[in-house]
Order: structure tokens, then sequence, then C-alpha cells
């Protein structure tokens, strides 16, 4: 339950209550004993407030504050117009009730609340005093009573508020942790399944493999091999935290390629710039088949002017490369010239 | 010697200059004087050397500019000898006025064209130092026609000239003219040296380009 929602039940309870203490408790007692005209009047100037507080019970806007003046008003006409002696006795009919209408009308403001009940106390105890012939015994019992179940009604009504408050702050703890949780797994699963789009020859091979569909000892199958752990090499690489990424990339294939015997140089011309993953991949993509697929020497060349990056190869490689998919952003060449196989991917910075 | 070049090598290491000399007796260039200190270059046989080969870090991790700027401005004829492939400092090397900026990664062969073109007077841009040139970002850089950038990056990208020249259908002696002509374009920007202003006004005499591309 929230903050508004026990704010909304409270004031209707109080409400009812109220309604039920006029009616059933006080006005027996205004009838019972003689009262003049004043005390009808106090009467019917609470009855106005409860109507302008139910008023606002039933479109949900708060009680204003000031309303508390009127039972303050009706309290004075109340005791005043009590007969000598009858004050916080029997017929003193005012006392409890002024004390529930303004627990009604300040229940949302505990400060005013006490301050205004005890403006309430003192001007009853005071005109109790004035008259002088009273049974204190029987006063005592009275503002005890009367004060004592308000007080208790307000303590719980703040209690109520704090356990909502708390309530709704471990409500909200609970639904943050869990879009944390949600969007953790979420991010697992989208790097899963980048990874398995990324892995690209190298799931079919693996399953050829287990199924003994190919051997290694074909030298088609060892050439798919290269190619996949090139492939491989360059996706362990494509989430470090470094300052130059693609250049990160591009080293690696070459750490691959190296480990398998190929003499590759690498050259880097001009400053780092930003280059987002995915064109990073299809910038790579063409020189890494190369890589896989040459023998002897190659040489990879990183070159960034000021509105092109540029990623070319050049090696001793079979005429045919596989296939190194279609790409989107970059453009790819690939020639041969004199035994040479050069294959270039660029992409336009601006 | 054949064609009589002479060489002095500047270089804090011993297995560089061992090694260097071997590369150029191979190839005919005579090094009169080697050693670690730049004042080889300076005295004895060394003063005299055709080519002056400077190595840019000499016992200490700030480049030898000053030492490149006073060898240049004597109107010596030097090439830088580098360990470090960093397009900045080769830039800036060509700017104060070296014929060639080599790095250590780079072989014999480069190293005796350079110094063989420096003897004449004439630069050498190798692969690295096309990338450089080409990736060159600076507001001052030339303006290069698209086949003389084309030619830069396939240089640098394939390492063969004869690759370039099958490549973009031209001849050896074409790929070699372009990237002389870049060198050109490059000598004519920034401060004034001798042996920048030699290779420009070569350029015009030999009709390799005009006072218009520059």
């Amino acid at each position: 339950m929230t903050d508004h929602a026990v704010s909304t039940t409270t004031r209707q309870v109080l409400l009812v209550v109220v309604f039920a203490v006029q009616l059933v408790l006080m006005l027996p007692s205004l009838v019972a004993h003689p009262h003049g005209p004043a005390a009808w009047f106090a009467y019917c100037l609470l009855t106005a407030v409860l109507g302008i507080v139910a008023g606002h019970v039933a479109t949900g806007t708060p009680t204003p504050p000031l309303l508390a003046v009127v039972p303050l008003a009706a309290s004075v006409l109340v005791t005043t117009a009590l007969p000598a002696g009858a004050s916080l006795d029997d017929p003193d009919w005012g006392f409890g009730l002024v004390g529930w209408y303004l627990l009604l009308v300040l229940v949302e403001r505990p400060k005013a609340l006490v301050v205004a009940l005890g403006v309430h106390i003192c001007l009853s105890i005071a005109w109790f005093a004035h008259a002088g012939n009273g049974d204190v015994g029987t006063a005592g019992v009275v503002i005890l009573s009367g004060t004592s179940f308000q007080v208790g009604v307000l303590v719980i009504t703040r209690v109520l508020h704090r356990d909502a408050r708390l309530a709704a702050e471990a409500a909200a703890e609970h639904d943050a942790a869990r879009t944390r949780e949600e969007l953790a797994r979420q991010r697992e699963q989208d790097l899963k399944a980048g990874f398995e789009g990324q892995l690209g020859a190298l799931l079919p091979l693996l399953a050829d493999l287990a199924d003994e569909q190919v051997s290694v000892a074909d030298p088609t199958t060892r050439l798919r091999c290269s190619v996949a752990a090139v492939q491989l090499r360059r996706l362990f690489a494509e989430n470090d935290d470094v300052p130059d990424p693609l250049l990160h990339e591009l080293t690696a294939c070459v750490d691959v390629a190296e480990r398998r015997g190929v003499v590759v140089s690498l050259a880097v011309s001009g400053t780092a710039t930003p280059v987002p993953t995915e064109v990073r991949r299809e910038l790579v993509a063409p020189m890494a088949q190369a890589l896989a697929v040459a023998h002897g020497r190659a040489k990879v060349s990183l070159l960034r002017t000021a509105d092109e990056v540029r990623v070319a190869v050049v090696a001793d490689a079979p005429e045919t490369l596989p296939a190194p998919g279609r790409p989107v952003a970059v453009t790819v060449e690939t020639s041969v010239h004199g035994g040479l196989v050069r294959s270039e991917a660029r992409w336009r910075t601006a | 010697m054949a064609d009589g070049v002479t060489a002095v090598l500047v270089d804090d290491h011993p297995v560089v200059r061992a090694g260097v000399a071997h590369w150029l007796s191979t190839a005919d260039v005579h090094l009169v004087a080697s050693g670690e200190d730049p004042e080889v270059a300076w005295t004895g046989p060394g003063a005299a050397a055709d080519v002056v080969v400077l190595d840019l870090h000499l016992n200490s991790v700030t480049p030898a500019t000053a030492e490149l700027r006073r060898l240049v401005e004597d109107g010596r004829r030097v090439i830088v000898y580098s360990m470090r492939s960093d397009d900045e400092i080769a830039l800036q090397c060509l700017e104060i006025g070296a014929l060639s900026y080599l790095t250590k990664a780079e072989g014999a062969d480069h190293l005796v064209q350079a110094v063989k073109a420096a003897a004449r007077g004439q630069s050498y841009t190798p692969p690295a130092l096309a990338g450089a040139l080409a990736g060159d970002r600076s507001e001052t850089r030339p303006a290069l026609s698209p086949r003389e950038t084309e030619v830069l990056v396939e240089w640098f990208q394939s390492e063969s000239k004869e690759f370039v020249a099958q490549r973009l259908n031209i001849t050896l002696s074409t790929v070699n003219s372009h990237l002389e002509r870049i060198r050109v374009k490059y000598a004519a920007i920034g401060r004034q040296a001798p042996t920048k202003a030699a290779l420009v006004a070569r350029a015009i005499q030999d009709g390799l380009i005009g006072l218009d591309d520059l």
C-alpha cells in the first residue's frame, strides 16, 4: 500500500468515525441536556466541516488545514455555552467531538494537530477551572479517555505511513534489482548470440569433424581450420578494452598466421580513429581470410588518412580466396598480380 | 668503389655499425667512418663523405633532430636511420631536410638504394615513409594528385614497386617519378634547406615537375 493509499483510507475511516461519534454519541447528549442556541450553532458548524471534508475525500483532494479553525471556534462556543459546572462532564458533548474533528482535518499534519488539540484541551481545562465547581475526577477521566483515543489513532496513522513508505522503498529496490538482473541476462544473451553469429565457419567445421565427414589429413580441411582459427582469434580480440581496437584485431590475426609459419610484416600509418565494431569486422575479414590461406610471406598494412581507413594485405596465397561474406559498410577489392594476392578493404570515415 | 660513393654512419650500436658496413660494402658503397658520436661526420674522413647515415636515437630518448639540422644546414646529404616508425618524426625529419627516413625494420635493399639516391642528391621514399606521407593530416601538407596518392598507398601496402607498376598498369620508372614528384612537393614546403632546394631545382630542370605544381 502506498503513502497515498494510506492517507485516503485513514481519511475515509476517520470520516465514518466522526460521523458516528457526532450522530450516535453526541446528539443524544446534546438533546438530553438543556443547551442554548450557541450549542446548536456549534453543532451545525461541525456538521458543515464534516460535509466539506467528505467532499474533499470524495474528490481525492487534500483538506485545507485552515479548516481546523472551525472546530476550534466550535470548541470555544460549546465550552463557553455550557452551564456552570457542566464543563468536562456528561453534558459537555463538544469536548470529545471537537478533538475528533481536529484529527479529521489535521491528520496529515501531526505537529499542527498536536498544537490544535493542546489549545482545545487547555481551553476546556481553563473554563473548567474558571467555573470552579466541577468534579476533578470525572474531568480527568473525560480528558484522558477522549484524547488518548485520538492520540492513539494519530500514532497508528503515523506508523502505517512509515510502514507504507518502507514497503514502497523495498518494492522499488526489488524492482531495480529485477531490472538489473534482467539487463545482465539480456546482455549475456546478446553476447552469446553475437558470438554464435560471428563464429562463422567454425561451427559447421566442428560438426563435420565430429561426424568424421571430413579428415584433417585433407588439405581443404586444414585450410578451413586455419580460416576458423583466424576468425576465432579475431573474435576474442574484438571485445578487449584497448586504445586502438582495429590494430589490436589486426595484430591478433597476424599472430595466428605467424604461428602457422607465415612471415608477416605489419605496417601502420596515421593516427587511431574510432571505427564501429561492425565496420571493424568487415575491414579485418578480407585480410583475415587472406592470412588464413597464405603461405610464405604476407604484408599487412593499416593506413588511416583524414577521410579513409584502409586495411590491405599482399600475400603469397592461392588465387581463389574463400569468400569473406558480403560487406555492407566497406569496399573490398581483391586482385592477383605476379603470384601475389592483394586484398584491400576501405572504409570512408566522413 | 666503382661509383665512388662514400658514406659515414652515426649509430650508437656496434652491431648496427658492423651490419651497415657489410651491407654497404656489398653494394659498392665505401663506409669511410662510423661511430657513436656525431663528430665522426664532421672530422677526419667522415667530413668529406657523400652521405651521412644518422641514427636518430643516440643514447637518448629525445631524437637527435638538432644534429640533423646542423648537418643539413651545412649542405650534407643525410639519411635518417631510426628504430622508431613514428609518422610524426619521419615527417619532421623530411621538413628539416633529410633525403630519406628509414626504419631499422626495413632491410638492406632500402638502405643501399637510399644511400645511392642521396649520393646523387635525390630523395628515396621507403614504404614506411610512403605510409607516413599518405597518412599525413597536417594543414601544410602539399596537394597530391589522386594518382600520386594511389602510388604512395600501393607502395606502402605492397613494398614492391613491380607490384605497384602491375597493379596501376604503369612502368617502374613512372612509379619512381611519381614518388620523386611527391618528395619534391614536400621539399618545396616548410623551412629552407640546401638539399631541399637542390631537389626542387633538379626536378624542375629535368621537367619532372612544373612551377605550377608547387
